[in-house]
């Protein structure tokens, strides 16, 4: 399976955000996108899925253009997890990975035994069994991420396009969902998402595209292209990267921006802060 | 679906029989109990021996047998469609009234009244017209860039007022003795005049919306999610809209033709059921045909028993719908977030 971008321009109207760009993305690889906020990142996978028309280019699955697909044909193939959101309506959990069934389901049918069948091992997949009877919007902001994943899971897609989702959850939860995340990888899916931190490409992608001002800046393995010079050019901030060794002895990358002191060495002066002089 | 919501279901089927079977028995004109499962009997089994006067047997088919089914069914459009229009604009502050869809109608209605249309006509003025009035509302909501929510409502409500004034013109220039009189009765909303030939012409267009809900009900729940998600998870979202607006608009033009306006079921009725059962469609909406009609009829049995002279249906439906409404609101025992 390989899902490749040729020339594809993307935007809303007649104004264009991604101009031109092709890559990639091939089974059991977990590609991340880094760029700043506005360059175009959620607009590039919303193209992908078809909710956007493109403005010119072409995505081809194994070689077959899916922009006419049916939305049913799409989803059969691409899962989406999106960011996190709270539906009006207070749904049990299974309930919602079932809706992930829907691309499989006959339009004027409800869900199988079988169907429900396949959705209770998505939630086993993840770790989240105990949650099936839960309300969907009473339960923490990093399980219904995980429910999430689950339902694109019950989707049975081939790749899965993620627009950051990690973001507005705690450090904890970020962790469990990109552990997750990576696993999925392992799965023999594609993996695509959208990322805010540098790190997370280090620690759980094994391929990196950083897009800015519409076009690719360059992709490859995250160790070798996530660069200081380049994430300047991304974000406009000196960083500085910094090799360390974790407990099992392996190296990982890590980001410092740069110039920056721990908070207690600033000197507290009389100059710049004098009512805080007198304490110190 | 659950157990328990089987049992549910069952329970709301009984309540609504029984709502039913004591529909006949009160009035002004009395019906025993057993005489009325004589009669009924009569119709089905042969040799039963007439003991009753030619009366009853009129009152009970001529008169209450065609006014307890409008209730039930207008009850149970009206609910339906309140219940498919909230899951489909992922909205739980909309219903057939507030969407404009109900002043849309019931001005398509009037002016099949002012025209002397017949029963058919007058039903296909109120759909044309409550299809436009609901197109508007949706179209202009779509514009507006803030609270999505609060868009549709507020589209909603200049939409229906817009039509209402439309109505008012109708009645204005209506003869004062015989058109005016006709469209204000049923205007307010009553059950009182309802023949078992409006029954057959509201019957079809009520049940064909009806079953296509009930077929499509598993894909509200993935609508409810929100336009995008649901295309993403692979439903045609353009098409399914396009068939959830005509079904409900549908149902609440042929309630409306033949019952007039009556407010606040479509939004009360659905938000009960949610607090029954939950949000789930796949129960949501027979739990909310089942509890519309027997609401409804039960309003109705209150509008010809309360008082000496008879209080128009719409009346009472605000009467206890908004109390009710705002209780559910204060309380936050509403089945949405």
């Amino acid at each position: 399976m390989k899902l490749e971008l040729r020339n594809l321009s993307c935007g809303y109207g007649k104004r264009t955000i991604i101009d031109s760009i092709s890559m990639t993305i091939k089974e059991g690889e977990v590609i991340s996108l880094l760029g700043a906020n506005g360059c175009g990142k959620t607009t590039l996978l919303k193209t992908i899925l078809g909710l956007i028309e493109s403005q010119g280019g072409q995505v081809l699955l194994d070689g077959e253009d899916i922009q006419k697909w049916s939305p049913a044909q799409v989803a059969r193939v691409i899962g989406y997890i999106p960011q996190l959101h709270e539906p009006p309506f207070p749904f049990q959990v299974l309930d919602v990975v079932l809706m992930g069934r829907t691309a499989h389901i006959k339009p004027f049918s409800s869900p199988s035994k079988k169907d429900e069948a396949i959705a209770r091992r998505s939630l086993e997949r993840l770790n989240i069994a105990h949650l099936e009877k839960r309300i969907y919007t009473e339960i923490s902001g990093g399980e219904r991420q995980l429910v999430l994943i689950a339902r694109a899971l019950a989707q049975e897609p081939k790749i899965l396009i993620m627009d950051e989702p990690t973001s507005s959850l705690d450090f904890g939860n970020q962790v469990k969902v990109l552990n997750h995340i990576q696993q999925l990888g392992n799965l023999d899916m594609a993996v695509l998402m959208s990322c805010h931190f540098p790190e997370h490409a280090f620690l759980y992608s094994n391929r990196v595209v950083m897009l800015n001002e519409g076009k690719i800046l360059c992709s490859g393995v995250p160790t070798e292209t996530i660069t200081g010079d380049r994430l300047k050019t991304l974000y406009g901030v000196d960083v500085e990267i910094v090799t360390v060794r974790n407990c099992a002895n392996n190296e990982i990358k890590v980001c410092i921006p740069s110039g920056h002191q721990m908070a207690g060495q600033y000197s507290v002066t009389a100059d710049w802060a004098p009512e805080y002089a007198a304490l110190a | 679906m659950a157990k328990n919501n089987y049992s549910k279901l069952l329970l709301l089927i009984a309540v609504l029989v029984i709502i039913f079977i004591l529909s006949f028995v009160l009035g002004r004109y009395p019906v025993p109990p057993g005489q009325l499962l004589s009669v009924l009997a009569a119709r089905v089994f042969s040799g039963i021996p007439q003991t009753w006067s030619p009366t009853v047997e009129t009152v009970i088919f001529q008169v209450r047998l065609p006014r307890i089914m409008a209730a039930i069914l207008v009850g149970a459009a009206l609910s339906t469609a309140g219940a498919a229009y909230q899951g489909m604009f992922k909205n739980p502050l909309v219903s057939p009234d507030i969407l404009g869809a109900s002043a849309g109608a019931g001005f398509g209605a009037a002016l099949g009244i002012y025209f002397s249309f017949s029963m058919f006509g007058v039903q296909l003025m109120a759909f044309v017209w409550g299809l436009v009035a609901v197109s508007l509302t949706y179209g202009i909501s779509t514009r507006i860039r803030h609270d999505k929510m609060l868009a549709l409502v507020l589209a909603g409500i200049m939409i229906g007022s817009l039509f209402t004034a439309c109505i008012s013109l109708i009645k204005y220039v209506a003869d004062p003795y015989d058109k005016l009189p006709a469209i204000t009765f049923w205007l307010m909303g009553s059950l009182a005049s309802v023949s078992p030939k409006d029954i057959y012409m509201a019957l079809i267009p009520i049940l064909a919306g009806t079953i296509v809900l009930f077929l499509l009900r598993w894909r509200l729940n993935v609508m409810a999610m929100g336009e995008e998600e649901a295309q993403v998870l692979g439903l045609n979202t353009g098409l399914l809209k396009i068939a959830v607006i005509f079904c409900c608009t549908l149902m609440t033009a042929a309630s409306v033709s033949i019952s007039g306006m009556i407010g606040w079921v479509g939004l009360v009725i659905p938000h009960l059921a949610r607090m029954i059962v939950g949000p789930n469609y796949q129960v949501l909406l027979p739990t909310s045909i089942l509890l519309g009609g027997s609401y409804l009829l039960l309003v109705d049995d209150l509008a010809r028993l309360m008082a000496a002279m008879e209080i128009p249906l719409g009346v009472l439906t605000a009467l206890i719908g908004v109390p009710f409404f705002l209780y559910l609101l204060l309380n936050r025992r509403w089945g949405w977030n």
